[in-house]
């Protein structure tokens, strides 16, 4: 199984967290990350900004004040 | 030489000077006056500008209409008319700190974010595409967005065409500064 590849935004603020996942997404072009970002809006805009890509929302989860965001694009 | 302003460029009637002299900056209580004002001058066929106020204008409503003070007279004119009654009008003087562009620019490399008073439009400058809309808190706000975002900044719809809020006035704002810097037209 590939690794799984972190986006590790926490810190970064909006719109930074959907552009640095922007770039993994485009980058592998298909298959399963995380964004963990703690900046307000973000969440829901990476989940847009992938939805526009192609890509699925799998899983959202709070965690030690951040968001964890699952997503995959088979 | 010149004499007397002989030989000098004549202005066409209409044309915004270049220099804030002879500009001057109407001030309202709230922002959706600002926008009708805006609407109805350009409407009338005025040059006029929405912008920041100048720091020792500061009347609650963080924008202004910049318009050319030689057609006051005419301009509270077509203000009267729409039922707008601005709250100040003074003029853009030597000396006093300039109206301030609502828009402010970043430079994220790969992306450029534009940012109008309180909505942010994020482009990815390979394709155009409009990567992220934030700011604002306005309930039409996540619609806009949806509509929007991994939209090509050419053909995706004039958010004023599509939101009702101040929200979306600002967004049309950077919306179209965004258009201007990545020379895209519609």
């Amino acid at each position: 199984m590939a690794d799984l590849k972190i986006v590790d935004a926490r810190g970064l603020s909006c719109p930074q967290p959907v552009l640095e996942a922007s770039d993994l997404m485009d980058s592998l072009g298909s298959g399963r990350i995380e964004v963990l970002t703690d900046c307000g809006a973000s969440p829901e805009n990476v989940g847009r900004a992938a939805k526009a890509k192609g890509w699925r929302l799998v899983s959202s989860a709070e965690e030690s004040g951040a968001v964890r965001l699952v997503l995959e694009k088979p | 030489m010149n004499l007397f302003g002989f030989g000098k460029k004549r202005r066409a009637p209409d044309e915004a000077p270049a220099s804030p002299r002879g500009r001057g900056v109407l001030a309202f209580a709230h922002t959706a006056e600002v926008i009708r004002a805006e609407a109805a001058l350009k409407a009338a066929g005025f040059s006029v500008r929405v912008m920041g106020p100048p720091p020792d204008m500061r009347t609650g409503c963080d924008m202004v209409v910049e318009f050319d003070l030689l057609r006051e007279v005419a301009v509270r004119r077509v203000l009267a008319e729409a039922g707008l009654d601005p709250l100040a009008a003074a003029p853009v003087r030597a000396g006093m700190l300039a109206p301030v562009s609502l828009f402010s620019t970043t430079d994220f490399g790969d992306w450029l974010m534009v940012r109008a008073a309180n909505m942010k439009i994020t482009i990815a400058r390979a394709d155009l595409r409009i990567v992220n809309i934030s700011g604002g808190g306005c309930p039409d706000v996540p619609a806009l967005a949806e509509l929007l975002v991994g939209r090509s900044l050419a053909d995706a719809p004039a958010p004023l065409s599509r939101g009702q809020t101040l929200c979306a006035y600002s967004l049309e704002l950077a919306f179209q500064e965004a258009r201007r810097l990545l020379k895209v037209s519609a």
